[in-house]
């Protein structure tokens, strides 16, 4: 069963960060996966965006015309890629930079004020790692263990930054549903 | 066996041009290709190796083709356009039998084009541009995992036959990240101390230069050269099929489009169709035979790619006069998508020819 993800934001949110961890605990799920990323990353301020395919079969469906998951972090991200949500798919949304409304009504929604809730944490950088908290979640089957490798893997130099993301995951993680 | 990682497909041949011996990069920067530069530029450094970043593409080559008469393993990368500016060294270095790498990671044409996914430099991969008959083993990837293994293959190709090997990669590959296993090199190393200039001593004097007043001369060596193309023919022919073996129709497709083809080709199993698919490999030497056998059972192919029809006629000249090919192509801009494939085929189908979209 193929799934596929659009993460989507602008530089300096974390986008690519969580998009490759996403990757990697597929891969260390034993999961075939396919990680691309957008031109425009290297600007802070810059549109990025990242696309993932995850199955348990080789993927032969490189580019999709729509996915299952679109995880917008700003506005302009939810307002380029809510057509490319499939239908009864789920775009989660940052709603501390984009507003709440809910344009189609063959997709389901998720708000959350992610920058909010960084910032309460003390660290607005968490933002990405709530989001990717929110979308495990939605998943399930994520190994928690793999979960830590993952950002092990990508954040292997900023060893103090690690146990901070996985605060933020796992308080997305933890988040109810109802909350939303 | 290694534990898997996430590489890029760049980083990938990067990593593999140092496991197999690349002891020499020279390059200029271009997108979709950078990151092979990029990386190699502090990975070379660490392991004092030579790493050029030059002054412009026609240099990177050059100073490829005189590193390569040391005897050492060298590769330069670039894309599309700019591996144009290479076609005039990539013929000198056939005629000086030179074993040259050099990786073209593709983007959109003609001109400057853009950035954009293509796979428009088949014709400039597999015919080329430079004068004179020669030819380029030409490979393609259509997988993170194969752009490991075919860099290793690309070097050895190279030394085996003393000749220029490109490594044709489509940008999609270039850019997307796959889980992989780095493997050891599988090949062997080739013994190149009868023709290398490493300094005479204790030797007569050597030279290689492509330049040949002696017209009887001239042709001798164009037909030794000729001689060592039907061998490379011969012997190196590669290619994959899926699910062709009574197949009812089947798609050609090279690189990346080859595994666009085989969920075509899934899509039409779960209809009752019989879709097979046959990618080429190697693009030079390009597997005519197989694909002829193949054409006395299957009597309609489409040969799919992000272009207009490039390798459409390698595969038209290869078939039996008793099948026939339909094309289905979209030049570079937007990706053809699977769903775009399965529309075109069904047009086909309802009888409606289509030769692009």
């Amino acid at each position: 069963m193929i799934k596929s993800f659009i993460i989507s934001g602008s530089g300096g949110q974390g986008v690519l960060s969580i998009g490759s961890i996403l990757a990697n605990i597929f891969m260390l799920n034993n999961l075939f996966v396919t990680y691309c990323t957008c031109y425009g990353a290297e600007m802070r301020g810059g549109a990025v965006n990242c696309e993932i395919n995850m199955s348990d079969k080789e993927i032969n469906t490189l580019q999709n015309e729509k996915v299952d998951f679109v995880v917008a972090l700003n506005q302009a991200s939810f307002d380029k890629f809510i057509s490319k949500v499939k239908e009864n798919g789920t775009m989660i949304i940052n709603s501390s930079l984009a507003k709440i409304l809910k344009p189609r009504n063959d997709i389901k929604y998720i708000f959350m004020p992610f920058s909010e809730e960084a910032t309460k944490m003390g660290d607005i950088r968490m933002t990405n790692s709530i989001a990717l908290g929110i979308l495990a979640k939605l998943l399930g089957g994520f190994n928690f263990e793999n979960v830590k490798k993952g950002y092990e893997k990508i954040l292997s130099t900023k060893t103090e930054l690690i146990q901070k993301n996985i605060e933020a995951y796992l308080l997305g993680y933890n988040y109810k549903m109802g909350e939303m | 066996m290694s534990e898997k990682v996430l590489l890029k497909g760049n980083i990938a041949i990067a990593k593999a041009a140092l496991n197999c011996g690349c002891s020499c990069y020279f390059g200029y920067p271009i997108t979709p290709q950078t990151e092979i530069g990029e990386y190699l530029s502090s990975k070379m450094q660490e392991k004092k190796l030579a790493y050029v970043c030059a002054e412009s593409e026609v240099a990177a080559i050059n100073m490829a083709l005189g590193a390569a008469t040391s005897g050492a393993k060298v590769m330069t990368s670039s894309s599309s356009c700019a591996v144009s500016l290479m076609q005039e060294a990539l013929s000198y270095a056939s005629s000086d039998e030179l074993p040259i790498v050099l990786v073209n990671v593709m983007r959109a044409g003609p001109g400057q084009g853009y950035i954009f996914p293509s796979q428009g430099d088949y014709n400039q991969a597999t015919i080329g541009g430079g004068n004179g008959d020669y030819k380029i083993i030409a490979l393609s990837p259509s997988s993170v995992q194969e752009c490991v293994d075919m860099t290793y293959k690309v070097f050895y190709l190279a030394q085996k036959y003393r000749n220029p090997v490109i490594l044709l990669v489509d940008g999609l590959l270039g850019q997307m990240a796959e889980p992989i296993t780095i493997e050891d090199n599988p090949y062997p190393n080739i013994d190149n101390s009868s023709w290398i200039l490493n300094g005479a001593k204790n030797r007569a004097s050597r030279n290689i230069h492509s330049l040949e007043p002696n017209p009887k001369k001239l042709e001798e060596h164009t037909l030794k050269l000729h001689k060592k193309y039907l061998e490379i023919e011969k012997n190196e022919v590669d290619w994959e099929e899926y699910n062709c073996e009574n197949a009812d129709y089947i798609i050609t497709a090279f690189g990346s489009m080859a595994r666009i083809a085989k969920g075509v080709s899934d899509y039409y199993k779960t209809k009752g169709v019989n879709f097979g698919v046959f990618r080429p490999k190697t693009l030079y030497p390009f597997p005519y035979e197989r694909l002829r056998e193949l054409s006395k059972k299957t009597k309609v192919f489409f040969d799919v790619e992000m272009n207009l029809g490039q390798m459409h006629k390698d595969v038209c000249q290869a078939i039996s006069q008793n099948s026939q090919v339909f094309f289905i192509g979209r030049p570079a801009g937007e990706w053809l998508k699977q769903d775009e494939i399965i529309k075109a085929i069904d047009k086909i189908f309802e009888g409606q020819y289509a030769t692009s979209i």
